[in-house]
């Protein structure tokens, strides 16, 4: 066509891979930050204090386990504080993984590539942080058995019909499959840095990981079509988590909390606040690891595009909600609104919306899409608005319930706020190995979109 | 794909000739005379007669509008993320979301009735009724007359605006191709996204929530739009399918654009499923007075064999029909899973709507059928006119050749 | 076959000819080479890539892989595996009631059915994978190749195993040279396949053996029956740090040491009633049993008290008060049928002629006590019945005694026909 030319220039994205790189210096590219001898000093840093912070969180929970879960803010009318409020932002966080390895995969976005491996790490990473709380949650740690369907000596069973056991089922099965799902990215990727391995520690280890792949066509034939079930399972199963948690809450009878959009709401919420932290775990790493051919300029700005795409599904779950509320004409559901906006959270609320639905708004330009400053600065905005987003859901409601008599304000202790900065620890400890020792991008998959890797005679 | 087409075939397949006319002609006669042969057996015809096709031509409306919305989605999300899959069924939907004047005109006697206080359909129209309890006299600030004829005024406004923007646009394309056209569609969209949301929610909020002006669901519009959005990937799977057997869109409309309409017309019975179980979870779990009588209602007498009906039609069965792969590329069962899905769509609404006439079980009227095919048969008369007007495709399209190479996974 | 296919550049005799691979640069060249293989006839071949590539499944003629089948099957198993367990555990082995919802609550269910779905299909899929591709497989000869390691990095490989039927030294080898690879290679293969070291059985048999010990603890803990108390790790509440009665306290807060505390001024110990009176105890100052009446008797007392009767004590002592309520009736039933045993017969508040003076001698006081705090067998009922309903049913009691052996001058005139007519 003659317009091609002129679709190139208006139309058309950059190339995904940029710096001119073939397979060999794509590979190159990834695997020569887990070959290479020299660790960058910021990394020795950031790592540092992360195990630092997650030494903090071991004792907490030591603390906790030791003492008793009176160490926490939680109390009547509160009785449910940071630790659900922590679990449902990490569980959050979490999501984007998934939605970038499953769901734009089944749309056909070639640009997942580039970050897919990346956000799949952070999703079982965040889900390691999140089932952390609940599990410390229930107080006496050594009967977490209970939660699962265990023939015991007191002839009981789990109460299936309680959205918090529908959790425990959601939350394993999300943390099996996302690992299984990553895993088996990996395989190919390890077999590379096994066939390239200088060293026989290296090549003893990453061998055993790789399982002998050795990228037969028929392999790769199975290997494809599982992968393609499971990013088909996955989909459907990232709703389901994130909507079960939403049960927790909206199952009950609570004002703010049983509302029937919760569950859609708490997984555009998700993926709002995980693709927020993709990017602000990218954009330092891509930078430390000289990864700006792979993980380009475009990849970030998609990315933005999803935030804003997502924070104005949430934006747009927010006034329904206040709409609703007026609408049902139900004065309990009325003052509850009202009560977010302009009682004694009122703060935490415009925290909430001014992170989540106005700071995204400056993605709706180019320029500030693709600046990085602007686009840390928001990405982490909307990280705090997400929780505050959790906080807000959590606190307000249960502080001003039915009874005036039992209305009560909620303030956290040390042990919280220690136990949640320490969770970054824990989280930042993970993702640091694994920027250190696990190839960071899918090597095979970014071939796989690349030009050359298409047959021109088809 | 066998062989390129040549400009001549291109032309051939993307242009309607004297036998639409033809149809178009004798389905709109059809239309008419079902609409206005009802109508007429509403007013003689016996006590509550009026009330019964007040419904039922409400139902009816509601299938067609929510269909022609998923057609105005289908095109703006296909702006807003630049699909190329898409482009070679983007012409139908354009065509399909031309049907919003025609929409507006159908709803002018409902809006008639509402405005000279007839409480037939919406029971908030009745001020007594609102002024029956605490929590709707909450609301007649919002539920009136007045404020529903500007709402529906505002709807139609933002519809009938942005359908024009898109079909005329990417019609001016098919003569100049001109790639500043596309570029210029992809800035608006989101724009148009937006609007289209918030209308969509607060149109199902008013056409089909507020018929129990008791009840509330936040999810109403989310689910409404689902509808909107299955209901649309059906019909233009079956408008693409008859143009093929009669000769047109043949070679442009492939066994792998079919693939991709069963994916997403699986993906929304699956969304549909998600939605409506979320909203009749939450309500069943808490069991609160004030929202748990809806279902109670719908479940009520034989109201419960049509949700045993929809549970079954509208998600299990579709969802175990559509999983495979080879059930999407294969013409005949895709077309039988989109007819019956317009088809339990029509139920789903009949659904929502009719226990509010017939609390205590189902009554089918003749109106149900008349007037679902009167409007029907107008819509698709109208529909063909349009399609004469131009090209069934948009062939200058810069993603054109690229929809025609597109391959699944 | 394979010893047809003797290479020159065998390094000894332990090496026999895997197969011939072929090396190209680039995509193109690799699925023309695959096209010319395929069509030749060959079976047992392979291509290899780092990366899967577009169209090759059709160059190569790979039939569709059943692994989808087995998700199905494995999908399946974890949605009636969900289901039976809800059922069996909530509604048939332990069924208890969550706020009004029914046993078999299938929407609440809905959630666990489907992500044990999602589970078992997900690990269905990734073990096919494995399965059906044969990984791990920790060796293969084209590792040998120093060739194929780029076969994960940037270039393509066409291998043709020396077991196809149709493998021929020079045939084979000319095909593959017809397809202009950048390289031609022969793989070779060791003919023995090395022991595994002798140290790897006995962690293996050891390991083993090490997996019986929690199965034969669990096993233990379920059916060994021990007198010992159990182990508590964590003492949850079954020891708390407390002082018991009549022991010293080393509490420095009492200044006595005594653990049993006086009682504070201005407080009412359990059990205790500030306010008693012959109203609320049936006993006087003194603390004898008064055998007047602390309330006016009148026909509205007397009737109350017939009624409260009727509810409280007539299940037991009857209607008429002789001890033979329906419970005592049910329980003679029982009794006489074997069915019971330890049955105590409640008393007969009218007793027999002879002894109904002795009764009717109990002062009122004392029947009130009864009452209040039961006696034998007989609960007491201060806590259900108030004071003055307790003092109607000693006026009714007294009326049943006087009732049950009436001199006839006592009965009145009008009722006296009624009951000669009986």
């Amino acid at each position: 066509m003659t317009s091609s030319t002129t679709t190139q220039n208006v139309l058309e994205q950059p190339p995904l891979v940029q710096g001119g790189l073939d397979f060999a210096g794509v590979t190159q590219t990834v695997v020569g930050v887990v070959e290479s001898k020299e660790t960058p000093k910021i990394w020795f840093a950031l790592f540092g204090v992360s195990v630092i912070l997650l030494l903090m969180l071991l004792g907490m929970i030591g603390h906790l386990i030791w003492t008793g879960v009176g160490v926490w803010g939680n109390n009547v009318p509160v009785a449910w504080g940071w630790p659900i409020v922590n679990f449902v932002f990490w569980v959050g966080i979490g999501h984007a993984g998934t939605l970038i390895s499953a769901i734009l995969f089944l749309f056909r976005q070639g640009w997942r590539t580039g970050i897919n491996r990346f956000a799949e790490a952070m999703t079982i990473f965040a889900v390691i942080c999140a089932g952390l709380f609940p599990g410390i949650h229930i107080g006496r740690v050594w009967l977490a058995y209970w939660l699962f369907p265990i023939p015991n000596q007191m002839a009981m069973w789990p109460q299936f019909r309680s959205p918090l056991l529908w959790d425990v089922f959601a939350v394993s099965t999300y943390f099996t499959v996302s690992a299984m799902f990553w895993y088996l990215g990996l395989v190919p990727d390890l077999a590379t840095i096994r066939d390239r391995a200088t060293t026989p520690i290296r090549k003893l280890i990453y061998g055993l990981l790789a399982l002998g792949w050795r990228g037969s066509a028929r392999q790769w034939h199975r290997y494809e079509r599982a992968y393609l079930i499971l990013a088909a399972l996955s989909t459907p199963l990232v709703l389901s988590v994130h909507s079960v948690v939403s049960f927790d809450f909206a199952v009950s009878q609570i004002p703010g909390w049983h509302t029937t959009i919760f569950p859609p709401y708490f997984v555009a919420g998700a993926i709002f606040s995980g693709f927020a932290m993709v990017v602000t775990l990218a954009v330092p790493a891509r930078a430390l690891f000289n990864m700006k051919n792979l993980i380009t300029d475009r990849h970030l700005e998609s990315m933005n595009k999803v935030i804003l795409a997502t924070g104005m599904m949430v934006g747009y779950a927010y006034s329904i909600e206040f709409f609703i509320a007026w609408y049902s004409g139900n004065a309990l559901e009325r003052f509850t609104f009202i009560n977010r906006a302009f009682g004694w959270y009122a703060w935490a609320y415009w925290i909430m919306v001014s992170c989540n639905v106005l700071a995204p708004q400056v993605f709706w330009f180019k320029k500030m899409r693709t600046n990085i400053p602007v686009m840390m600065v928001v990405a982490i905005l909307v990280n705090v608005g997400m929780w505050f987003e959790r906080f807000v859901i959590v606190i307000t409601s249960l502080s001003r319930d039915y009874l005036p008599s039992s209305w009560g304000y909620f303030s956290p202790t040390g042990v919280d706020i220690a136990m949640f900065i320490g969770s970054f620890g824990l989280f930042f400890t993970l993702f640091l190995l694994f920027l250190r020792f696990l190839p960071m991008v899918a090597v095979a998959e970014v071939k796989n979109v690349m030009d050359q890797a298409h047959p021109s005679h088809h | 794909m066998a062989h390129a087409l040549t400009a001549d075939e291109l032309r051939q397949q993307t242009t309607l000739g004297e036998d639409a006319s033809s149809w178009s002609n004798r389905l709109l006669g059809i239309g008419l005379l079902l609409l206005l042969g009802s109508a007429a057996y509403a007013f003689t015809g016996p006590e509550g007669s009026w009330r019964q096709f007040l419904f039922s031509y409400h139902i009816a409306f509601c299938f067609f509008l929510s269909m022609t919305l998923g057609a105005l989605w289908f095109v703006t999300i296909h702006h807003l993320v630049g699909a190329k899959w898409s482009t070679s069924v983007r012409r139908v939907a354009e065509l399909t979301m031309g049907s919003f004047p025609l929409l507006l005109v159908l709803f002018l006697p409902t809006l008639f009735s509402v405005m000279k206080g007839d409480d037939g359909l919406f029971p908030w129209v009745s001020h007594e009724r609102m002024e029956s309890s605490h929590l709707l006299h909450g609301k007649i600030g919002y539920l009136n007359p007045t404020f529903f004829l500007i709402r529906v005024a505002l709807y139609f406004a933002v519809w009938i605006g942005f359908a024009r923007f898109f079909a005329a646009n990417s019609r001016a394309q098919d003569l100049n191709g001109d790639v500043m056209l596309t570029a210029k569609m992809r800035k608006l969209a989101p724009v148009a996204i937006i609007l289209f949301a918030l209308t969509t929610t607060f149109a199902a909020f008013d056409f089909l929530m507020s018929l129990e002006p008791e009840w509330f669901s936040t999810i109403f519009g989310v689910y409404f739009f689902a509808g909107c959005a299955l209901s649309f990937f059906c019909s233009t799977i079956v408008i693409t399918m008859l143009a093929q057997e009669k000769g047109r869109l043949q070679g442009i409309v492939t066994a792998e654009h079919y693939h991709d309409l069963g994916k997403w017309t699986f993906a929304f019975v699956f969304f549909w499923g998600y939605i409506a179980f979320s909203q009749f979870m939450l309500i069943w779990y808490a069991n609160l007075p004030e929202e748990t009588f809806w279902f109670r209602d719908r479940f009520e007498g034989s109201w419960i064999s049509i949700a045993v009906f929809i549970l079954l039609g509208h998600l299990l069965i579709p969802f175990g029909g559509l999983v495979s792969r080879h059930v999407k590329r294969n013409r005949a069962a895709l077309a039988f899973w989109a007819v019956t899905l317009l088809l339990m769509h029509w139920v789903d609404l009949y659904w929502i709507a009719m226990p509010v006439l017939h609390e205590k079980g189902v009554e089918f009227h003749l109106f149900d059928v008349s007037l679902l095919v009167g409007i029907g048969a107008m819509f698709a008369g109208l529909w063909l006119k349009r399609a004469q007007g131009g090209l069934l495709a948009p062939v200058k399209d810069p993603y054109f050749e690229a929809s025609l190479r597109f391959k699944n996974m | 076959m394979n010893h047809d296919a003797t290479p020159s550049n065998t390094r000894s005799h332990d090496w026999k000819v895997h197969g011939y691979v072929a090396e190209y640069g680039d995509v193109d060249s690799l699925i023309h080479a695959c096209e010319k293989v395929r069509d030749a006839g060959y079976t047992k071949w392979d291509a290899h890539s780092p990366f899967p590539v577009h169209g090759i499944d059709d160059a190569m003629g790979i039939k569709p892989t059943i692994l989808p089948w087995i998700v199905l099957g494995g999908g399946l198993t974890g949605l009636l595996t969900a289901f039976v367990l809800q059922w069996w555990t909530n509604a048939i082995d332990y069924p208890f009631l969550i706020s009004g919802k029914p046993m078999m609550s299938i929407p609440a269910w809905i959630p666990v059915c489907f992500e044990l779905t999602v589970l078992l299909s997900a690990i269905s899929a990734f073990l096919s994978v494995l399965v059906l591709n044969v990984l791990p497989a920790l060796y293969h000869p084209l590792f040998n190749l120093e060739r194929f390691k780029r076969a994960t990095d940037d270039k393509f490989f066409v291998s043709i195993e020396a077991a196809d039927p149709l493998f021929h030294e020079t045939n084979t080898k000319s095909l593959l040279a017809s397809t202009h690879p950048a390289a031609l290679e022969t793989c070779m293969e060791e003919t023995k396949q090395a022991k595994l070291p002798i140290a790897f059985h006995y962690v293996g048999a050891l390991a083993t053996l090490l997996t019986f010990i929690p199965l034969a603890l669990i096993y233990k803990a379920r059916f060994a029956k021990s007198d010992a108390p159990r182990v508590h790790i964590v003492w949850d509440m079954d020891w708390q740090p407390k002082y018991k009665t009549q022991k010293q306290a080393k509490f420095t807060g009492f200044a006595d040491h005594r653990t049993m505390r006086q009682q504070i001024p201005g407080t009412v110990a359990w059990g205790d009633d500030p306010d008693a009176s012959p109203l609320t105890t049936g006993k006087d100052a003194a603390g004898n049993w008064i055998n007047n009446f602390p309330l006016q008797v009148d026909a509205q007392l007397m009737a109350r008290g017939e009624e409260r009767f009727g509810i409280y004590c007539a299940p037991c002592h009857g209607l008429d008060g002789a001890g033979t309520g329906t419970v005592a009736r049910r329980a003679e039933q029982l009794l006489a049928a074997n069915k019971a045993q330890g049955w105590t017969r409640p008393a007969s508040l009218v007793g027999t002629l002879e002894d109904a003076r002795l009764r009717r001698d109990t002062p009122n006081g004392e029947l009130f006590n009864t009452i209040t705090n039961g006696k034998n067998t007989m609960q007491g009922y201060g806590g259900q019945i108030t004071p003055k309903d307790r003092w109607a049913i000693v006026l009714y009691v007294r009326a049943l005694q006087r009732a049950k052996f009436l001199p006839d001058a006592d009965v009145p005139p009008e009722l006296k026909d009624k009951l000669a007519g009986k």
